[in-house]
């Protein structure tokens, strides 16, 4: 099975280009040391029931001055009036370890539980808490202490999202792509787009800027990542796993090779598809210079000042927004090189799959 | 028709001539004699000789779960009337404490996977562990344990995969959240169903599920339709009905 290459993806990228980017690196180290730190500081408190899971910058690894730390307590298990005593001892011992809280959207900071996640995927009763959580759990999600709950959900995820899919189990289509995951990846992309001016109207344009230089680089960076483990199904997958598929209709091997994937962080994604597709170093280089950009502007706490303070009416001749802007420009770029451009399979998913 | 027994620890706790009394007159034919409780295993070797199992075509033990690294010697010399007698010895890995002495046990020592509650020997990677330590024995495959570390049934496949030439002997049961067994219900009978072509048919089955006398024979059923026989077409055959190989 051809996975995200066992080792750091990155780092042979960057020998392969002969670049280094200070920032990413800088950021991965943080997170790693963060997470020791946090490991240290919610000791005891999971189980094999309840998983600690965080996600954002922290499970990116791209842990920047200011980072917040985004958490959940997974429930999979008895129902336990204690779970909430341990959701609220979670909060108060991060609180004092000096980590900064969860934004105030509810959507983290508190229990989570698995039988919404996997039973509730579409529907009336799939809310834009469950989906965000649901899919951020499966591109931008680590865990701390105990992770039994945890891998079982996911498990249980991929699961469903390949065993529901007839066209992909069934279909007689020559892309073995799953589209049901797929489509809710790109549905969870377009409702934080829209949800992105939701707010703006909602929270009278308070933290703005920040939330557009985000939306730009890190949320466009999952959203094209999870596309990428979806068409890894077809360009990285091995022979034997498509085999399993089209001659037993069986999706065990292709969940454990997506299964691969969801351990690994979203530029480790990117960078072991440049790397196994053998895309144009340029475009590898635009990539990676434009996100280190950005998490080194993130991790200015001026300019991230700055940019959290900016109201949409005053970005006209701002010069942080337009250094920020720059870089997703330059992002944007080569990610359409990708998608279109460097990689003629690559550009037929895409045409395929994301957009009619 | 796959041989299908209880332990009979699972229809006596503790008692292993109540549990053998249970099933005695009834056509089943594979039993395993539970010493789940270190105080058990020297009383029922004491016993073994004196033990009516004329009616048992297939006869394992179930070593203790849980004692002293000062008692392993012993134990494993009280198992040596078992191994002597050809029975399979059933035990679980987390209990061991110096590999080594389990080794002359052979192929008749199965090594049985683990529930969620412990650290080890859950799945496929963790089992590859202990038989790199122990490569002769052979598998113990539990379902409900599987199950209840990964519902989707994929750890099975996968453990199937790489452990099917070792297994000697199934255990089935649903598994609940605190990890005790119970009789099998409608979502594990479905769960088990979906694996039940990578299982050959001769393997025993042995039944953990806390029964009844009276619910002996519905148990039993209920195993038979959670581990359908495939059919020569490749298709497997369920009380009337035919499913197709792709369930999972």
């Amino acid at each position: 099975m051809r996975h995200p290459n066992s080792k750091d993806p990155i780092s042979l990228l960057e020998n392969r280009v002969g670049e280094r980017w200070a920032a990413i690196n800088r950021a991965r180290k943080n997170a790693i040391d963060t997470k020791k730190a946090i490991e240290k500081a919610l000791k005891g408190l999971s189980s094999t029931d309840a998983s600690i899971v965080v996600f954002g910058s922290l499970a990116r690894k791209e842990w920047t001055k200011k980072s917040d730390v985004d958490w959940t307590l997974l429930i999979d298990g008895q129902a336990d009036p204690e779970h909430l005593r341990v959701a609220q001892d979670v909060g108060q011992r991060l609180r004092k370890a000096k980590f900064n809280p969860p934004g105030t959207t509810g959507i983290f900071g508190n229990m989570t539980f698995s039988h919404d996640l996997v039973q509730k995927i579409g529907g009336r009763e799939d809310t834009n808490e469950n989906t965000t959580r649901r899919v951020l759990l499966l591109q931008e999600s680590a865990t701390f202490g105990k992770s039994d709950a945890y891998e079982r959900v996911v498990r249980l995820l991929l699961s469903r999202y390949l065993k529901d899919d007839y066209g992909l189990r069934f279909g007689s289509l020559q892309y073995k792509v799953p589209r049901f995951l797929l489509n809710d990846i790109v549905r969870y992309w377009r409702t934080v787009t829209v949800d992105f001016v939701d707010k703006q109207r909602g929270q009278a344009g308070q933290g703005w800027g920040l939330r557009n230089a985000k939306l730009r680089m890190s949320r466009k960076l999952i959203f094209a990542t999870g596309m990428l483990s979806c068409f890894s199904c077809h360009l990285l997958s091995s022979p034997d796993v498509r085999r399993e598929l089209t001659k037993l209709h069986s999706t065990v091997a292709m969940e454990e090779h997506l299964r691969e994937f969801t351990l690994k962080t979203p530029l480790e994604i990117l960078a072991a598809f440049l790397l196994e597709l053998d895309i144009d170093k340029r475009t590898a280089v635009k990539l990676f210079s434009a996100y280190n950009s950005f998490l080194k502007l993130i991790n200015d706490e001026s300019k991230r000042e700055r940019l959290k303070k900016l109201l949409p009416e005053e970005i006209r001749g701002d010069a942080v927004f337009k250094e920020v802007r720059g870089y997703s420009h330059q992002f944007q770029d080569g990610l359409t090189e990708l998608f279109f451009k460097r990689h003629k399979e690559l550009q037929q998913l895409t045409i395929f799959y994301g957009v009619f | 028709m796959r041989p299908i027994g209880f332990s009979t620890g699972a229809l006596a706790y503790s008692d292993f001539r109540r549990g053998l009394a249970m099933l005695r007159h009834k056509s089943i034919h594979a039993v395993e004699l539970s010493a789940l409780r270190e105080a058990e295993l020297a009383p029922l070797i004491e016993a073994i000789d004196s033990l009516d199992l004329s009616q048992f075509a297939y006869i394992s033990v179930h070593a203790p779960s849980k004692y002293g690294k000062e008692v392993e010697s012993r134990i494993v010399n009280l198992l040596r009337t078992v191994s002597a007698r050809k029975w399979p010895i059933i035990l679980h890995p987390e209990t061991v404490h110096d590999f080594s002495v389990w080794q002359s046990f052979r192929g008749l020592l199965l090594i049985e996977n683990m529930d969620k509650r412990n650290q080890t020997g859950r799945t496929a990677r963790e089992l590859e562990l202990i038989f790199a330590k122990l490569p002769q024995a052979g598998l113990c495959f539990d379902l409900g344990h599987c199950r209840q570390v990964d519902p989707t049934m994929n750890e099975a496949f996968l453990i199937l995969r790489e452990f099917g030439g070792k297994l000697g002997q199934l255990h089935v049961s649903e598994v609940n959240t605190r990890s005790t067994h119970d009789p099998l219900s409608g979502s594990s009978i479905g769960a088990f169903e979906k694996i039940a072509h990578l299982i050959p048919t001769n393997v025993p089955v042995i039944l953990e599920s806390p029964v009844s006398e009276a619910d002996i024979q519905v148990e039993i059923d209920h195993a038979r339709k959670a581990l359908p026989v495939p059919t020569s077409n490749g298709n497997r055959k369920r009380e009337g009905r035919t499913l197709h190989t792709a369930a999972i």
